[in-house]
């Protein structure tokens, strides 16, 4: 017994004498942001491209020497989380990050089937919170503290069903879509609703289903191909794009294919090769051909990474940059992390004709943004190309 | 016990016998007190010394997450963890050995109903205020608390039955929809079903009630495939519940009422930690009943030879069938749970990825055995947050352990045990004198 105490007595000055900053007290006021992505799982790609927006964000903050508040400088501090692309998981990281690391803001979810359950924690904590890429009206429904970096899907539907009236002049639309997963189905409905108030009821004449992984759309083309369509609306991920399109053109479609912002992934290309050129589809910004400050982030983030950032890469760094514009327009950091949060989300609430590189922003009371969509030509060499500006 | 004696009898020499030594003679309720009692240390002093240990704050689920992330504070971490832990725990066990054990004599005496009773309230006590410093903490140990429940149901259909069932979180799925229907149906106010039906304040009293209902849902979707399904054994019974995990799966993302493919979200806040707490502690309580019953033994025949059992009048197919809805309305149950502490359900958290995670963690913790799936289900949960740091390395970690456990003990860490609550807290100080 004897011989166990000394032991941990000795044991506890050597740790005590060891232990980090033992000889530095205090606890410095650090502005502390969330991240909360997924890193693995289902969609890695857009954990990294999150991940590596946040990490340029903070290089910009670093070389400034911290984030300006009220005239003085604070250090910032990223804390990066893995959602593993679920739910539950997405909700235990937001409630780490707001009761542990006590964040002043978060940046994510991604996907809306961790943004609803996530923004919902973030809202009972009375934390700010954007989320990026969530389309779902729900992530931001009723709740003053969560916030969207993008346009819905309500806005979008229209959108396209405007533009391929307009640019074709065609006025039968066929859909294909994924009716187990929540953004290609709430889509494909709000496609259909705005395509059928332009051009009459039964306008669209195939309105066709299939379920995640499956990789044989055969029979859904060959009927959507005998139906009569001039052009096909398929708000798919980058992997199914590919085959869809590969498919059409084998059993010899002819017309368009146009789709939506879950394109604008850099693998679309890749996958699909020279099937996909000359296809438009519907997105938050276009890469190629683009302009000064949006070009700036593309080409320092194509050096830093090798690739061109998708639009989840940008939209996370917009919202960065909105919140680091609600921090310093917060007037003080007291140090009283509730009180900050609280400044904070006022703030965001507050900003006006916000100046992002995908596009200019202003928040309506939902904290949905009001913001230009971009319609989006793939062109001979595989790049996305600007083609029109869509503006609400 | 025969075997026990012998161990004891060896002569003891060296680092682990001077530990046993040490151990020995602290009954359970010892065990409990020292960890309340240093959960109270860490209640009142915790941040205390956290600050002089320069440490950014109480470090959760023991500082694993801080070091992961900022190696250098590894020294202040052990050191806390032995100030807060390690110390008091070790001298208040040794201290109250002895009125420890006079009590578990006294509470041996009489039915195990109470004594179980008096050692859950201190192991309750003792979480409530470690969980009370921190909501993370909290929503950790709930899911935790359904994944002790999801594991041990799953176990009574492949561990004491010996099916490879995959439906489970299919039974899940229906009880979390079911539970949820019930409570947003009848007691929210949400844009789903529209107002409340029944007095909002009610709700919470009815928690119960909802509960039942999803695993009733979820025992009567294990009848619909347990019909023509145990026609079958072995490989084909793993197909046709995979099935029924699809089944569910795409039913629910087709029917629209109860929120397709978006899910159902802002269910009311009603599974809190006393909540979830009775429902497990119910669940562990029946469950153990249950596989030491009669029909448990007859369970356990028919895995090891069904024609036997049948020759020795036990009727194998009610046993399988009875034993199939038992787990799946428990499995029910904590899907309900499930979906009241996240407050959101959708299909796609059901799928092949939680029936991984579920198996890992009944094989990993080990077969027949209510223990086993207790340690399996904590460790893996517990394993799986701590090390999120670590991101894509994570995967490779844990999936090694499982093969590690796979390769040494074949049927899981704890695998063919009783679990019996009356030995497990005797007094221990008796034992050692009679020897």
């Amino acid at each position: 017994m004897k011989r166990l105490f000394k032991g941990i007595v000795w044991g506890l000055i050597v740790v005590l004498g060891l232990s980090f900053n033992a000889w530095a007290f205090g606890r410095k006021t650090i502005v502390k942001v969330g991240i909360n992505a997924p890193i693995t799982g289902d969609i890695p790609k857009v954990g990294e491209g999150t991940k590596y927006a946040a990490r340029m964000w903070l290089e910009d903050i670093n070389k400034a020497g911290g984030i300006e508040v009220g005239g003085k400088k604070y250090p910032v501090e990223l804390v990066i989380e893995d959602n593993e692309s679920k739910a539950e998981s997405a909700v235990k990281a937001n409630t780490k990050m707001i009761t542990e690391d006590e964040v002043i803001v978060i940046v994510g979810p991604q996907s809306s089937k961790q943004a609803v359950p996530a923004g919902d924690v973030a809202n009972n904590y009375e934390t700010p919170m954007i989320t990026p890429w969530s389309t779902n009206p729900d992530s931001t429904k009723d709740r003053p503290f969560v916030f969207r970096g993008c346009f819905l899907d309500p806005f979008q539907g229209p959108v396209l069903a405007n533009f391929i009236t307009e640019e074709f002049g065609f006025t039968k639309a066929a859909v294909l879509y994924d009716v187990a997963s929540d953004y290609p189905k709430g889509l494909a409905e709000f496609f259909k609703i705005a395509w059928e108030k332009i051009h009459g009821s039964g306008s669209v004449v195939a309105y066709e289903s299939f379920t995640t992984k499956d990789a044989d759309f055969s029979s859904q083309l060959s009927k959507i191909r005998s139906s009569g369509a001039q052009v096909l609306f398929t708000p798919q991920y980058y992997n199914e794009v590919a085959l869809i399109v590969q498919q059409a053109h084998e059993l010899g479609w002819t017309g368009p294919i146009v789709g939506s912002d879950s394109w604008g992934s850099a693998e679309t290309v890749t996958l699909c090769g020279k099937d996909c050129y000359g296809l438009f589809f519907s997105s938050h910004y276009a890469a190629a051909g683009a302009k000064g400050a949006t070009k700036e982030f593309i080409d320092r983030y194509k050096k830093t990474y090798g690739y061109t950032p998708d639009d989840v890469a940008a939209l996370t760094w917009d919202s960065l940059r909105l919140v680091q514009q609600a921090i310093e327009n917060s007037g003080k950091v007291t140090g009283n992390i509730k009180k900050d949060r609280m400044a904070v989300r006022d703030a965001l609430a507050q900003i006006k004709n916000f100046n992002g590189i995908t596009g200019d922003m202003t928040f309506t009371e939902e904290g949905d943004p009001i913001k230009c969509a971009v319609i989006v030509k793939i062109s001979d060499t595989g790049e996305y190309e600007f083609y029109k500006s869509v503006c609400p | 016990m025969e075997e026990q004696n012998e161990k004891d009898q060896r002569p003891k020499k060296g680092f682990k016998a001077w530990l046993q030594k040490l151990f020995a003679g602290i009954p359970l309720i010892g065990w409990l007190f020292s960890v309340f009692g240093a959960v109270l240390i860490e209640y009142f002093l915790g941040d205390l010394i956290s600050y002089y240990l320069g440490l950014p704050k109480i470090p959760v689920l023991f500082g694993f997450l801080t070091v992961l992330k900022k190696p250098l504070l590894i020294p202040g971490i052990i050191g806390y963890l032995i100030l807060v832990y390690g110390l008091p725990i070790l001298l208040i066990a040794k201290s109250l050995r002895k009125p420890a054990n006079k009590l578990a004599a006294f509470l041996d005496k009489g039915p195990v109903s109470i004594g179980a009773i008096i050692h859950l309230g201190f192991f309750y006590g003792a979480m409530h205020f470690w969980t009370d410093l921190s909501d993370y903490r909290l929503l950790v140990l709930k899911l935790t608390m359904i994944a002790i429940m999801l594991t041990l149901s799953i176990n009574v259909i492949n561990g004491y039955m010996g099916e490879f069932s995959c439906s489970h979180p299919g039974f899940m799925a229906l009880g979390a929809y079911g539970a949820s229907t019930i409570t947003l149906l009848l007691f929210a106010n949400d844009k789903l079903f529209g107002d409340a039906l029944l007095p909002v304040a009610l709700g919470f009293y009815f928690f119960p009630l909802a509960l039942i209902g999803g695993g009733l849902i979820a025992a009567l979707g294990a009848l619909v495939i347990a019909i023509p399904s145990f026609r079958t054994r072995g490989d084909y019974l793993a197909i046709i519940s995979l099935a029924f995990l699809f089944i569910v799966k795409s039913l629910i993302e087709n029917l629209e009422f109860i929120g397709g493919p978006r899910g159902m979200s802002s269910q009311p806040n009603y599974a809190n930690l006393p909540m979830v707490f009775t429902v497990m502690v119910l669940c562990i309580w029946i469950i153990n009943n249950f596989v030491r019953s009669t029909m448990g033994k007859a369970l356990n025949a028919v895995r090891d030879n069904e024609l036997a059992a049948e020759v020795m009048t036990v009727n194998t197919r009610k046993t399988k069938i009875i034993a199939f809805m038992f787990a799946a309305f428990w499995a029910g149950v904590a899907g309900g749970l499930f979906a009241h502490v996240l407050r959101y359900v959708n299909p796609g958290s059901f799928g092949i990825q939680r029936l991984a995670e579920i198996l890992a963690m009944v094989y990993f913790g080990g077969l027949n055995s209510v223990t086993g799936s207790i340690v399996g289900a904590v460790s893996i949960s517990i394993l799986s947050e701590a090390l999120r740091p670590l991101e894509i390395y994570k995967w490779i970690i844990i999936p090694l352990l499982l093969i590690l456990v796979m390769l040494f003990r074949p049927t899981g860490l704890i695998a063919f045990t009783e679990f019996n609550p009356k030995e497990l807290m005797k007094p221990k100080k008796k034992r050692i004198e009679e020897q």
